[in-house]
């Protein structure tokens, strides 16, 4: 039996009390738990930041690497093992900022992951520096007279590159981020999860955030809908969350790679070559 | 006709005549001639126009480098006459295509032999590309190969699928020995059809080396001179089941062997110089986490962008010093794609066994077209994976985390794959405690995190001493005592060679050192080098950087230096005048 038990870490969160970063936390958690998914089965991968010290603070394997570089140590582990659930679990800078590039090639290639991206609008870590999703306007330490640097769109922007699974969630409604977690493990490919997880000590929007937030699938959205996905995720009438846009239909990176290469994935390939393929390639040239 | 137990071949052409592939063949037809051969694509970071060259080295005896001058050379433009002709040997013979290209007037004895290459090839196709194989045909009379050869190799190039142009090229060839029978022979090798020698450069034969210890994950963006690693290894692997992941960026190349190694493959990555430069973090990553990685570096001439397609020995400072702070790394450098293939298997292993990141220095003048005979016996690898737990034993399935860095008598921890039960633990780029746990917020500077600290540090950088007893001493080339000693490291080793052959012949008494294991050193290498002749360092940069790295280690200073950086590969008469310069002084 998978319970919740086997995914409890004996190291305790380093958040600021009522961060956002909990509800993630233990939204993954009971997505796992509901899926199944063995600890040892999956991986979480992160970068750096407050939300990337999430691995630690939960009882499976984890990478705790660079940062912005955690969507490619996730797909090296996912086409080394593509039996393995792989995670991404970082914030806005890590994701959006330094390591964006990343995942918009993951989101055209559909490589096979997870990327749940805790977005508070903030540098949190560093002491509150304007992040990639920080509102125009906003004062940061950066930005002490407003910024005048205009915001990334992260659904738009993975939608327009080729994205087929792209969500939002909301730290303070747990029950339903594990719902979209649980799509997004369940998809075809690349998932995109940005979860406002707001950051108290320096942008606390939560109450704004609460009054805001409004669920799509209580207006009938209609997820294979491209257009009506857009204007959802440019909407300033309100905070839409849930699935905004999501296709089947496209082969995963990793399906194809194991039409290529034959039903070993690199991590079950590690044999070496015999004596007669050894002489039959040295000759190859010759 | 003359004789001779070695010579040289230039092809020089304009990007897209097809010159590589006509040096191609023509190594092909003297390997299964018996013959060994070094070769050299001398191109240019361009597709078409410009002025590009393949240089063939070929000897009755192994051959390592450029050789001496040019005993053939074969000019289809003019400016390949221009650039090479004075570098023609006396007895020697250009090749030209007389309708277009003019040639020089020469004060020695070079024979010239004047064809019309491209219009005898409008015969058999509607473009000219066929020029190459008549001048092949031309060749091979005047160098008195059997023409059967010629035929059988044709035929090898172009396969069964395109038998039409394989007849037509081997009428083009017909063609062009009819010219050369007609000549006065040159200079000939002697030849032994019934052998026939296998070759590579070193970017295939480490790929080979690299699949055969079991390597199925690659990853790269494109970068010459390292791009025919990924060509190589995309090109098997349907057959040989290697993912070849075609990164967005060298950053995404190396985090993604990264995560594919820690998942339980082995896994490499390959770029040159300004590539690596982006892949620094990441090596200091997984030297951190311990997760065992191969990342080699065909070096190219630099800095920055430099001379892309031109070769250099330039990167050794980076590696040395590579991303923040210390940490473990293990770099070694082949001599040529004779030493690459197993060089790659030793990779692997002293990587997995270690947990450390192996870095592998090649370059331009052993890398892409710079084909040698193969005569090393490629065996097949011995996997030995070092301390990986593949199941948890009793006592392990208790904990909540796996002691993944633990500390071990040798400083080796065990290590889990992801997948495998009760063995669960976090990969920490972060400083961390025997479990993984971060030490680097809430417990930074407290005591027992100090502690702590310090002994993590103290297990990674110990292993250090460990594979320093592994590492090779260098080997020496000649003599073991002689009274000048050149100190070669990597590819520098094949032009010193070549130079020590003839200086021995002109009674003088040299050898040298090869460096093949550059870090960290063998603990001998300080007593060889006080043994040693008189040292002459050669390498291909501006500063000597491996002798300023033997200074930094072993206190001994190299003050006479052969260093080239002008992006051409180091010739052995550049070696030969440099060392008898030396010797002269030393003997005033």
């Amino acid at each position: 039996m998978i319970n919740l038990k086997e995914f409890e870490s004996d190291v305790r969160p380093d958040w600021c009390p009522g961060c956002g970063d909990f509800g993630v936390l233990a939204a993954l958690k009971d997505a796992l738990v509901s899926l199944k998914i063995p600890p040892y089965n999956t991986v979480i991968v992160s970068g750096i930041g407050c939300s990337s010290n999430l691995p630690g603070y939960i009882r499976a394997y984890g990478f705790h690497g660079l940062h912005g570089r955690p969507v490619p140590v996730a797909l090296g582990v996912k086409n080394a093992n593509p039996e393995l659930t792989v995670i991404v679990t970082a914030g806005d800078g890590d994701e959006y900022g330094i390591g964006f590039n990343h995942v918009v090639h993951a989101a055209r290639r559909n490589d096979n992951i997870v990327v749940i991206v805790m977005d508070n609008l903030i540098y949190g870590l560093t002491t509150g520096q304007l992040s990639p999703t920080s509102r125009e306007g906003q004062v940061t330490k950066t930005t002490p007279d407003g910024s005048i640097y205009r915001p990334l769109n992260p659904l738009s922007a993975i939608m327009g590159v080729g994205g087929t699974f792209v969500s939002r969630g909301f730290s303070g409604q747990p029950k339903h981020l594990s719902w979209i977690i649980q799509e997004a493990i369940k998809h075809r490919g690349f998932s995109l999860v940005d979860v406002i997880s707001p950051c108290v000590t320096w942008f606390d929007i939560y109450d704004e955030v609460k009054k805001q937030v409004f669920k799509l699938e209580d207006t009938g959205h209609d997820p294979s809908d491209m257009t009506k996905a857009l204007q959802m995720a440019k909407t300033d009438k309100g905070l839409p969350i849930g699935i905004f846009y999501r296709n089947e239909d496209v082969p995963s990176f990793q399906e194809m790679m194991q039409q290529q290469i034959g039903k070993n994935p690199p991590s079950k390939g590690v044999k070496a070559l015999d004596k007669a393929k050894i002489e039959q390639l040295k000759y190859e040239y010759s | 006709m003359t004789k001779v137990e070695d010579l040289t071949v230039r092809l020089g052409a304009a990007a897209g005549d097809g010159i590589q592939s006509a040096g191609e063949i023509l190594a092909r037809v003297l390997s299964r001639s018996g013959i060994y051969i070094y070769t050299y694509n001398g191109n240019q970071s361009v597709v078409r126009g410009g002025h590009v060259w393949f240089h063939i080295h070929a000897g009755n005896r192994p051959v390592y480098s450029m050789g001496y001058g040019i005993d053939y050379l074969v000019a289809f433009t003019q400016q390949s006459m221009d650039e090479h002709a004075d570098e023609v040997n006396n007895g020697g013979a250009i090749i030209y295509d007389s309708s277009s290209v003019k040639p020089k007037n020469f004060a020695g004895n070079v024979k010239l032999v004047p064809a019309e290459l491209a219009n005898i090839a409008l015969k058999y196709d509607k473009y000219p590309i066929m020029k190459n194989t008549v001048s092949l045909g031309i060749l091979a009379a005047l160098m008195g190969i059997d023409f059967k050869i010629v035929e059988e190799t044709i035929h090898t190039q172009f396969g069964k699928k395109k038998e039409d142009v394989a007849l037509r090229n081997i009428q083009a060839a017909t063609d062009g020995y009819q010219i050369g029978l007609k000549q006065e022979k040159v200079k000939e090798l002697t030849y032994d059809y019934s052998k026939r020698f296998p070759f590579l450069h070193s970017n295939y034969s480490f790929s080979l080396g690299a699949v055969a210890a079991g390597c199925r994950f690659y990853a790269a963006y494109p970068m010459t001179p390292a791009s025919p690693i990924v060509h190589w290894l995309a090109n098997h692997a349907e057959e040989l089941g290697i993912t070849v992941f075609l990164a967005e960026d060298e950053i995404s190349a190396i985090n993604a062997i990264i995560g594919a190694s820690y998942a339980g493959a082995r896994a490499m990555a390959g770029t040159s110089g300004g590539g690596f430069a982006l892949m620094q973090e990441a090596i200091g990553e997984a030297a951190m986490t311990e997760t065992p990685i191969v990342v080699v570096d065909v070096m190219r001439a630099g800095p920055s962008t430099g001379l892309p397609t031109k070769t250099a020995q330039g990167d050794l400072n980076m590696m040395l010093g590579l991303s923040q702070d210390d940490f473990p790394r293990v770099i070694v450098a082949p001599v040529n794609a004779n030493d690459a293939y197993s060089m790659a298997i030793r990779s692997f292993d002293i990587s997995d066994r270690y947990q450390v990141p192996v870095i592998v220095l090649m370059d331009f003048a052993i890398g892409d077209g710079a084909y040698i005979t193969i005569t090393e016996d490629f065996k097949p690898a011995e996997i030995n994976r070092g301390k990986l737990v593949y199941q948890a034993s009793g006592d392990m399935l208790n904990g909540t985390w796996f002691r993944r860095y633990q500390l071990t008598e040798d400083y080796i921890s065990p290590r889990s794959i992801p997948g495998t039960p009760g063995l669960m633990y976090v990969a920490k780029t972060d400083e961390h405690d025997e479990f993984g746990h971060d030490v680097s917020d809430v417990l930074a500077g407290l005591k027992s995190a100090l502690k702590t600290r310090e002994q993590m540090y103290e297990k990674r950088m110990k292993k250090l001493e460990y594979i320093r007893k592994e590492m090779r001493p260098p080997t020496i080339f000649g003599p073991s005592k002689a009274d000048v000693t050149l100190i070669t490291w990597g590819s520098s080793a094949n032009p010193a060679r070549d130079a020590i052959q003839r200086l021995r012949g002109n009674g003088i008494s040299v050898n040298s050192y090869e460096f093949t294991d550059i870090f960290p050193l063998n603990q001998d290498v300080e007593g060889m080098l006080k043994q040693a002749g008189m040292l002459v360092d050669v390498e291909a940069n501006y500063t000597g950087q491996f002798a300023n790295y033997l200074r930094r280690e072993t206190g001994i200073t190299i003050y006479n230096r052969m260093l080239k950086y002008n992006g051409e590969p180091i010739y052995p008469a550049e070696i030969e005048n440099f060392a008898m310069k030396v010797i002269e002084k030393e003997v005033l």
